[in-house]
């Protein structure tokens, strides 16, 4: 594996030079919050915060895009595929837990029965530059439960350590090596570094206090569908689409035709389990009437069905629902509530 | 505060064994140090679960709705003389029981089927001014001295005014006591400043238009359509809202930004004469869309035209409810 030293100084520059030919998509500072967004000339992409309020699944999964429009003809109907016109890309400044994201959602998306064209095309084309946690930024970090660790490199093409005066880059894939050469000349980094490096993964580690049962809960998962423990879980829930929405592995959507006149065209949008219209049926029946049935799928679908089907928890353990949540309602408590049951 | 605190748990429990209520809606502890999270209990052990501190912020009769209208719904398949009531507690400051008088006025449920703890307010903490305050430190625990807010960080201690971190809504707020209660708690809390009320909107109208669409579209882009806003809203209480409505659909599904200022507007102006300021759709949005500003403009017409105030009392009927032949009309003109 390929490591390289970039000083502290020089990376926003570097990042700002990528995007005068590149899209590239970066963390920048709005008012009071940090947003994954399209890099623009006047704009500063960030490499010094604690993380984004929206995910970075949003450039490969966004929240609604066109997968073909349609026209009606004299004589029967045109389709048009839209196409595929997706450049190449880098997403920089991802969390680690948010990097692992992208291998949960590959599960979902690169099913060897069913390859979603629309996010593999943005996901094959743009490479992941993720920004390790030398110190996990919130108090609600709790990737290394689910799997994760705040020095991770799972799912990124590069991963960048701040080591004080310089980054340390390890190129992860053939990817990353490619998007490090196009920065230019750098130093390799030595024997001293990558010691240092390792202690202080170590030590970022230990700085996450908080323990979420992952995988050990999935038994009582398995046979407590019908439990009484349920009937508490949602008490309080808005039922707003927050959670879901700012959640880096949440990937429900559904699809919808939008036409005037004799053309329209079919929309992908995501959708969110907490909405009453998610699994509302035609004829009027909801097999999840309540917002507990809703709750229940939500936390089902990350610690049980998910486990089921790809042998991984979809959670990554970055804390966005738990902060963001309007009512706090905190995916956290409901696991350890459970592994006391 | 602490004192309210007591007292409210002692009523609550009160309530509950003596079964003058079914459900309790309050705050109770979150996990976050800064967070005061809804509960509703049942029992009258579950009492001393309840809280009463500066983040209790959400608007509560939002969920005396839903118990209402879930209870009536789980009847539908019972015979009308079968059917029975529920009867909901609430710990209501002033906006609160405002919105319930909304409610009551708007027909939504019967006087008997609430019972309103009341109690005095002197403002809730805004989450995004604290986070302001501390400068993007997290806070790791949070305690009430006297009218500070002691805040512990990873990068130490620090010591709020409570007052530079209050939600807007609070600062100007004409009745952080209850307008209708069964049970007081507390003293009447002092007033808060309500002379400055309209000082934003006043400047936002003088504003050029193109810089007022300017502001408007900028606020409604940070908007993702979570529906955090209209679901804790209490006055947003339709079954099904025309966002949701497919024949026809009234507004698209992408993220088209049209369609998010149409979802916008349209729940904007749902609240003429109806918003009773609480602020909750500000606070809970997880964007930060400065909504009180349009919702504000419409609350200083209801009393500009129709020297109407939301929910200010139970007699004063809301000047969309109401006709009466002195309405202004100047506003009516000829094109």
């Amino acid at each position: 594996m390929e490591t390289r030293l970039i000083k502290k100084e020089l990376l926003p520059g570097l990042i700002k030079g990528l995007a005068e030919d590149t899209l590239v998509y970066a963390p920048v500072q709005e008012e009071d919050d940090v947003f994954f967004r399209v890099l623009e000339k006047d704009m500063e992409p960030l490499a010094e915060f604690g993380n984004a309020k929206n995910a970075p699944k949003n450039f490969f999964f966004p929240q609604a895009e066109t997968m073909m429009r349609f026209m009606k003809k004299e004589r029967g109907s045109e389709l048009e595929r839209v196409p595929g016109d997706f450049p190449e890309a880098v997403l920089f400044g991802v969390r680690p837990c948010d990097a692992r994201s992208f291998v949960l959602l590959d599960f979902v998306f690169d099913d060897p029965k069913y390859r979603d064209p629309y996010y593999m095309e943005r996901r094959e084309k743009t490479t992941i530059v993720s920004l390790a946690c030398v110190h996990p930024p919130y108090s609600t970090c709790f990737c290394t439960s689910m799997g994760g660790h705040p020095f991770s490199s799972d799912g990124a093409d590069v991963l960048l350590v701040d080591m004080g005066d310089d980054w340390l880059a390890e190129c992860i894939t053939d990817k990353g090596e490619k998007l490090l050469e196009k920065l230019g000349d750098l130093p390799k980094a030595d024997d001293e570094v990558l010691a240092r490096k390792e202690e202080m993964a170590k030590q970022a580690a230990a700085e996450i206090t908080t323990s979420v049962p992952g995988k050990e809960i999935k038994p009582w998962l398995d046979e407590n569908f019908d439990h009484p423990f349920w009937d508490s879980v949602h008490v309080g829930c808005l039922a707003c689409g927050t959670c879901t929405y700012l959640c880096p592995t949440c990937h429900c959507f559904d699809i919808t035709d939008e036409a005037k006149d004799s053309e329209g065209r079919r929309i992908r949008s995501w959708d969110s389990c907490m909405y009453w219209l998610f699994t509302r049926e035609t004829s009027g029946h909801n097999p999840r009437p309540s917002q507990k049935e809703r709750w229940r799928q939500r936390f089902m679908h990350k610690f049980k069905y998910f486990v089921d089907n790809y042998d991984a928890i979809a959670c990554v353990g970055c804390g966005r629902c738990v902060r963001y949540c309007p009512v706090n309602i905190d995916i956290r408590k409901i696991a350890q509530d459970i592994a006391k049951l | 505060m602490e004192n309210i605190e007591k007292q409210l748990r002692e009523e609550a429990r009160k309530l509950l064994s003596e079964k003058k209520v079914d459900a309790l809606v309050g705050y109770e502890q979150g996990t976050l140090p800064y967070q005061a999270a809804p509960c509703i209990i049942t029992e009258p052990e579950e009492a001393d679960r309840l809280v009463w501190n500066p983040f209790c912020s959400v608007n509560l009769a939002k969920y005396v709705h839903d118990l209402i209208f879930q209870h009536r719904e789980s009847q539908t398949r019972t015979k009308p003389e079968d059917r029975t009531k529920k009867v909901v507690g609430v710990i209501a400051r002033g906006c609160t029981t405002r919105s319930i008088v909304i409610h009551l006025q708007e027909r939504q449920y019967e006087r008997n089927e609430v019972v309103i703890v009341g109690v005095p307010c002197t403002g809730y903490i805004a989450k995004r001014k604290l986070f302001r305050a501390l400068e993007g430190a997290e806070p790791l625990a949070c305690a009430v001295e006297g009218d500070s807010l002691k805040v512990e960080t990873a990068q130490g201690s620090k010591s709020i005014l409570i007052r530079d971190i209050l939600s807007d809504s609070c600062l100007t707020c004409r009745y952080n006591n209850p307008v209708i209660s069964d049970i007081n708690v507390g003293e009447p809390a002092p007033p808060m400043n309500p002379d400055g009320e309209y000082n934003d909107v006043d400047a936002f109208e003088n504003l050029p238009t193109d810089e007022r669409w300017a502001y408007f579209t900028k606020e409604m882009d940070k908007c993702i359509r979570c529906y955090a806003c209209r679901n804790t809203c209490p006055s947003c209480y339709c079954k099904v809202c025309f966002v949701e409505q497919s024949q026809p659909r009234w507004v698209g599904v992408s993220v088209d930004e049209s369609d998010t200022q149409v979802f916008q507007i349209m729940r904007i102006f749902h609240q003429a004469g109806r918003c009773v300021d609480c602020g909750s759709c500000v606070e809970v949005c997880p964007m930060g869309v400065d909504l009180r500003k349009f919702l504000k403009k419409l609350d200083k017409d209801g009393f500009d035209l129709f020297e109407h105030r939301a929910g200010e009392s139970l007699e004063d009927p809301p000047p969309l409810g109401a006709f009466s032949t002195y309405d202004k009309e100047d506003f009516i003109f000829e094109p």
